[in-house]
């Protein structure tokens, strides 16, 4: 196996040894890769946003010459086609993309890995297809509840991180600030290019400055690439403005007991302020044999230290099972 | 790599220190350390309720400082312990006034964190001149949303564990209104139930005040019990009647008063005690003082973030007139 050593918080850096699309509607088309060890045990990714897209760094949670690892695109994000699309994008379709690249790629059951909205998606998939899951790691927890989602945008971030909120509604005319979400996504959804784009630059500037314990230029510095803010954005906003497409705002925790069986370890930042440390205390009070891990020294990015170490732990206790 | 950080000075010893009669049953403890020709400061500690330590003189350059502390009515080693009565804001100003002239200081500087910013800043608004610098820490202005953001909705979010154990105590039909079921037990004519419920508040507060708490201070300070006792009973009190301010936004509205005054506001990025968004209120409302915001810090003054901003202020003002 390769050995995390004590200051590393991932694994090195590896290469996919295969990758491909996959159509999974008239519309769209994932890209899909795998790495690690194509004979060891399956992993599958999801990232976040939703519309955040995959990143070579999120192979490295995982041991690989342990893991078989799968990462994708959600539709409309990363080298998924067609770029930034909201149609046919809903929560139910993403499972079902799922299960699709799961038996495409011929796979009995599989880990599934997830955080922010990945873990969302990893909570309503393992309750779709139970059987299909072999272990749940789930990070910086969003189950997309009303009250989840108005914490970050509405009561809770913005009274930690006024400075930053003020920019974020600066963009919104003040007769409009009563529903930003509406706001936002009206611009989004514009037909005036530049329109979407300063609104998809402000609403990503938002999320990636309250989104580490301390400032981190690097993250603002991708955050703020054209090619990433329009998918997240739009995206993110999309699913936000029908309540993640679920049937009722607790659905995820109303089936909670279809996935009891399931090892589930949960890792949350202490000040993590986008999906607040109350996110993961319910979902762990809802799984009582889930592990809870807090990371004290950490906010919602899947790589400040704390928290990367606590996954890729999370991953070495499973990699055997 | 953060350049190294200034420090608290040596502890140091009073050279003076007594009692001052302030009303027919209110006699408070006061003491003076550092430099008797120095510059005046007076420290104004927090809670309300929460008396002074040693360690509150190491904010100050002791060669060049006249440091005077006390402890508020009712708290410390003042007398009669934990009283509320004639226990408002504009008592405690009255005394500030009082020691002012008992010691013969023409003005000074006036130096106070969280409730103590409180109590700084409507001392300033009504004794301007009395008054040379303001170094205000973790910014507190006792409006409704802020005293609810604590002890209603909001720190609960960041911190569910701790607060699991602050509702414990109390009754699910009395939870709508903590703060009023608190004060009622604080105000039992039962002397277990006031304690209890005064461990309870202190250990909430004690749970949420550092970036990093620890079980250990935690635990210490709410064994304290007479401690707790004088904390709880008094910061409640002072809640429950909002400051005893005309308005929740006495403070804004008398800004104009003190605005001349040189000052500088030192707070923590992670203060879930007194979040950011008050400081950022007065920053508005008084852009004239300096906002020094610490990435890496909690609510307590001895945060290393918080110490290097308020040692480095006290400096900055200590040649000054």
């Amino acid at each position: 196996m390769t050995a995390l050593r004590d200051d590393d918080t991932l694994y090195p850096e590896i290469e996919p040894y295969h990758f491909g699309r996959l159509q999974v509607s008239e519309l769209h088309d994932l890209y899909f890769e795998e790495s690690g060890n194509p004979k060891g045990k399956p992993v599958v990714f999801l990232h976040g946003g939703p519309g955040g897209g995959t990143d070579p760094k999120h192979r490295r949670f995982f041991d690989p010459e342990k893991y078989r690892i799968v990462l994708f695109d959600q539709r409309g994000c990363g080298q998924s086609d067609p770029h930034a699309s909201l149609v046919d994008n809903t929560t139910w379709h993403l499972v079902a993309d799922v299960e699709a690249l799961r038996e495409y790629l011929g796979i009995e059951r599989w880990q599934v890995f997830g955080g922010s909205w990945g873990s969302t998606l990893a909570v309503a998939y393992a309750e779709t297809y139970p059987d299909r899951v072999t272990e749940l790691v789930l990070r910086g927890i969003f189950m997309f509840t009303k009250r989840e989602a108005e914490w970050f945008y509405g009561k809770g971030t913005r009274v930690l991180f006024p400075d930053a909120w003020d920019d974020f509604i600066a963009e919104i005319p003040e007769d409009e600030q009563g529903d930003l979400i509406a706001a936002y996504y009206r611009r989004l959804t514009s037909d005036d290019e530049a329109v979407r784009d300063a609104a998809a630059a402000a609403w990503s500037l938002w999320e990636s400055r309250v989104a580490t314990l301390l400032p981190d230029p690097e993250l603002l510095r991708h955050c703020a690439d054209p090619a990433f803010t329009l998918a997240f954005a739009r995206i993110e906003c999309h699913y936000f403005i029908n309540g993640g497409f679920l049937k009722h705002e607790k659905q995820l925790f109303a089936n909670l007991h279809t996935i009891q069986h399931i090892p589930t370890t949960i890792v949350h930042g202490r000040y993590d302020v986008i999906c607040s440390m109350e996110n993961a205390w319910r979902l762990h009070k809802g799984l009582p044999k889930s592990d809870l891990v807090v990371v004290r020294d950490a906010g919602h990015s899947a790589f400040e230290p704390g928290i990367s170490r606590a996954l890729c732990e999370a991953t070495a206790r499973y990699a055997d099972l | 790599m953060l350049p190294s950080r200034r420090t608290l000075y040596p502890e140091i010893a009073p050279y003076d220190a007594g009692h001052l009669q302030v009303s027919e049953i209110h006699s408070i403890y006061y003491e003076q350390s550092g430099n008797p020709e120095g510059k005046p400061v007076v420290f104004l500690h927090g809670g309300p309720g929460g008396g002074c330590s040693p360690r509150h003189r190491c904010f100050f350059d002791p060669d060049k400082y006249r440091i005077i502390l006390f402890d508020q009515r009712g708290c410390g080693r003042s007398t009669p312990h934990a009283s509320l009565e004639e226990n408002t804001t504009w008592d405690l100003i009255a005394d500030i006034e009082a020691l002012r002239e008992h010691l013969d200081v023409d003005a000074w500087q006036v130096f106070g964190g969280s409730w103590g910013s409180t109590l700084a800043l409507a001392y300033a608004a009504k004794h301007p001149f009395a008054v040379s610098q303001l170094v205000l820490r973790g910014i507190f202005t006792l409006r409704p949303q802020e005293v609810l953001w604590f002890y209603q909705e909001g720190a609960s979010s960041i911190f569910p564990e701790a607060w699991e154990q602050f509702v414990a105590p109390i009754p699910m039909g009395e939870r709508a209104d903590l703060l009023t079921a608190y004060y009622i037990r604080l105000t039992s004519s039962d002397p277990e139930v006031r304690l209890e419920a005064a461990r309870a508040w202190s250990t909430w507060e004690l749970s949420t005040s550092h970036l990093f708490p620890s079980a250990e201070d935690i635990h210490q300070a709410a064994s304290d019990d007479e401690f707790s006792l004088a904390f709880a009973r008094i910061e409640a009190h002072y809640f429950m009647n909002q400051g005893f301010f005309a308005s929740p936004w006495w403070i804004y509205d008398n800004i104009d008063n003190l605005r001349h005054i040189p000052a500088v506001i030192v707070q923590g990025r992670y203060d879930v005690v007194c979040p950011v968004q008050t400081a950022w209120d007065l920053h508005k409302a008084w852009p004239e003082a300096e906002l020094r915001i610490v990435d890496d810090a909690g609510h307590s003054a001895f945060e290393p973030g918080i110490i290097h901003e308020l040692v480095e202020a006290t400096d900055r003002f200590a040649d000054v007139l």
